[in-house]
């Protein structure tokens, strides 16, 4: 039954014309149009240092971590992040006022604070750095304190196992590459909508379900068969559709717009395949929990994907950085936030632990979307149809 | 006879509106139920609570013997059922359509290749095996609705309304298979408006109304319910209103009304009205150039028993 519901539903889906406009269709006339768009600013745009402040006071002077991250970001070579000028606070906001400085850094006694005016790709280089330098603090912090609770009092021994833990763990790397450009975040946006897309094709799976929301489903829920058989089936059959439309999208972006996705694009191609799975499990149970009808179950969807979307910082970075400061809770939920944060991480420091940490909270997030949808479905019983 | 569907104290409301009373009914292997009623009568609610798609507040329903409820798969096996609306993917042909349905139910391939033919020979679909349904009539796509519904060989079907928007035709034949379906052993529940359909169909039937039985029987069961008893219609050169006055004094006349030269006259009860007739115009010296008698029909009894109001 499982490869019968399986086979129907992948033809049924690839021939209803509506779904595969907006699954494979739109995101190629959207790429199209970032690259009319995009192409001159894309030859012109290369990257180069920028400046930055970093506000002067005892709790800069004592981090030594952070003091030698930046004067090594800032020092000459092919690698320079930024030019840095250590200034007082009110100088620092004059600079930044007057476009003087992308951003300036405000140490406190355990914080570091990134105050930025606008949202590009500079600002999120300045966020990463601080990011990463955050980590590899800690990292350093914590082998210490593990050395010593060990006991391990010997300078030479501490040191060497915080720098293979260093070694180990982290690769800051790639973030002064000479090809950054506004394009590429561009595509990867377009390759995050489109795998959030699948949502649209799980909620029609489901539709097609449900007694309540079509007479198929009515028929359906007549037939010898769990529903989790029928769900599942369904929505395996909208992630093969799903991927088809994915590998359509890099097959014409890679030759026919000519994008390079550099060595990462298998990297980029899984968090695209796991990031359409977290699409369709959010139709899923936009699909299975809401009690209304099929179009306003459409609208809702398309709203929950551009807000979540908006809020991961697909339409700004800067939202990005103000929800992980403030509610950080919000984007370790948010799908739409999982997959750019992959992206990003992709981007600027390839295969890490904070892209892998991304991927299987993608995966976590589907497995328990499509577990309610399963438990919500079986136990659904109707007042009216 | 063997009950294949027991029906006890069903009752099911729409917020304040209830839907179906307290009702209880039988259906018996081999047979057609008509489920007769105006719209809003409670006919597809019934059907679907006894499919178990609504939830209902009270009652029991038990399918062949056994206590139905939404994962009771191996009733769900031998049950086929054709909703009102049609139910089909617009993305597939004829024959997926059925074909897909069908494997809901029997998994064997061969076996269904030739289920899924029957289903379409059953419906008259052989020429329209790869249209998809835009491209069929309102007709053949009602019969392709039935077909995916029936193609498993069930045991039990439920039919809501098949006909509905169906010409002449197309309705000759789907009533012509559910005969079949009937003969080859299947028990059949059929809601419907149309009394002719169930006149010609129908072993029994239930008259429902605001979710309440109103009358339970065979055809001829339920029109000797009527008051009206037979109507004659006559049309004379000429009678004079003495004439119809000593007609309006028959003992078993309810009721004589001129139109022109056109006399309609209908009776309470009564043997041989016609006859009594006749040889009192024949005495009278009244001339006649047409005489006919009609039975009270099933609409009649459904006018009877539901009222003549409109319903939504």
């Amino acid at each position: 039954m499982f490869i019968h519901n399986f086979k129907y539903s992948l033809k049924v889906l690839f021939r209803n014309k509506s779904l595969i406009f907006w699954t494979f269709i739109f995101p190629i006339l959207l790429g199209t149009f970032f690259h009319m768009a995009f192409k001159d600013i894309e030859n012109n745009e290369t990257f180069h240092a920028f400046d930055i402040a970093v506000v002067n006071s005892p709790y800069y002077e004592n981090n030594t971590i952070f003091k030698k991250a930046i004067n090594e970001a800032s020092k000459e070579s092919d690698n320079k992040l930024f030019n840095v000028k250590v200034v007082n606070k009110k100088d620092a906001s004059k600079m930044l006022e007057n476009k003087e400085i992308t951003g300036y850094l405000e140490f406190s006694n355990s914080d570091v604070n990134i105050i930025i005016n606008d949202n590009g790709i500079y600002e999120t280089i300045l966020k990463f750095f601080v990011d990463e330098v955050n980590s590899n603090k800690k990292i350093i912090e914590n082998t210490v304190n593990e050395e010593i609770s060990k006991g391990n009092l010997d300078y030479q021994m501490v040191i060497s196992n915080v720098m293979e833990k260093l070694n180990e763990t982290v690769e800051f790397k790639n973030i002064s590459r000479s090809n950054l450009s506004y394009t590429m975040i561009e595509y990867y946006t377009l390759i995050a909508m489109a795998a959030l897309y699948g949502g649209a094709i799980s909620m029609y799976i489901i539709n097609k379900n449900m007694p309540n929301m079509s007479s198929v489903g009515k028929r359906n829920s007549t037939a010898p068969i769990p529903k989790s058989t029928l769900l599942l089936s369904g929505l395996l059959a909208s992630l093969v559709v799903q991927i088809t439309g994915l590998i359509l999208l890099f097959i014409y972006t890679i030759f026919i717009l000519k994008i390079d996705y550099n060595s990462n694009i298998w990297l980029i191609a899984l968090l695209a395949v796991v990031g359409s799975l977290a699409g369709l499990s959010l139709g899923c149970i936009i699909g299975t929990i809401l009690k209304t009808n099929e179009n306003a179950k459409s609208g809702i969807l398309i709203a929950v994907t551009m807000f979540l979307s908006f809020l991961s910082g697909m339409m700004g970075i800067t939202m990005k950085y103000v929800i992980d400061k403030n509610i950080p809770i919000l984007n370790m939920i948010n799908p739409a936030a999982m997959i750019t944060d992959g992206f990003y991480a992709l981007y600027y420091y390839g295969f890490e632990s904070r892209y892998i940490f991304n991927i299987l909270s993608l995966i976590v997030f589907s497995l328990i979307m499509l577990l309610i949808s399963s438990i919500s479905l079986r136990r659904q019983k109707y007042d009216s149809i | 006879m063997k009950k294949i569907i027991e029906v006890k104290n069903l009752s099911k409301s729409y917020k304040n509106l209830k839907a179906i009373d307290d009702l209880s009914f039988d259906v018996y292997e081999g047979e057609i139920l008509g489920l007769l009623g105006p719209n809003g009568s409670g006919k597809s609610t019934t059907i679907n609570s006894i499919l178990n798609l609504l939830e209902f507040e009270k009652g029991t329903i038990k399918i062949f013997g056994k206590i139905m409820k939404p994962d009771a798969y191996d009733i769900k096996r031998d049950i086929g059922v054709i909703f009102q609306e049609v139910a089909v993917f617009e993305e597939l042909t004829v024959y997926e359509n059925i074909d897909y349905f069908c494997g809901l139910y029997v998994s064997d391939k061969l076996l269904r290749k030739s289920y899924v033919e029957d289903a379409i020979n059953l419906v008259g679909l052989k020429e329209f095996t790869k249209f998809y349904p835009k491209q069929l009539s309102g007709g053949l796509l009602r019969r392709l609705n039935i077909a995916c519904g029936i193609a498993h060989k069930p045991k039990l079907i439920f039919l809501d309304e098949p006909t509905v928007a169906v010409d002449p035709q197309s309705r000759n034949n789907i009533l012509d298979g559910i005969k079949k379906l009937r003969d080859d052993g299947a028990t059949i529940v059929y809601t419907t408006h149309y009394m002719e359909e169930v006149e010609m169909i129908c072993d029994r039937i239930i008259i429902l109304d605001k979710g309440k039985i109103l009358a339970e029987g065979t055809t001829d069961e339920l029109k000797s319910l009527a008051k009206l008893e037979e109507k004659i219609t006559l049309e004379v050169k000429k009678i004079s209103s003495k004439v119809v006055d000593e007609i309006k004094t028959f003992k078993t006349v309810d009721s004589v009304i001129q139109n022109g030269n056109n006399l309609v006259i209908t009776y309470k009860k009564g043997k041989d009205n016609l006859g009594e007739l006749t040889s009192f115009l024949h005495s009278k010296k009244v001339t006649y150039s047409k005489i006919f008698s009609e039975r009270p029909t099933l609409n009649d009894v459904f006018l009877e028993l539901t009222g003549k109001d409109l319903r939504d």
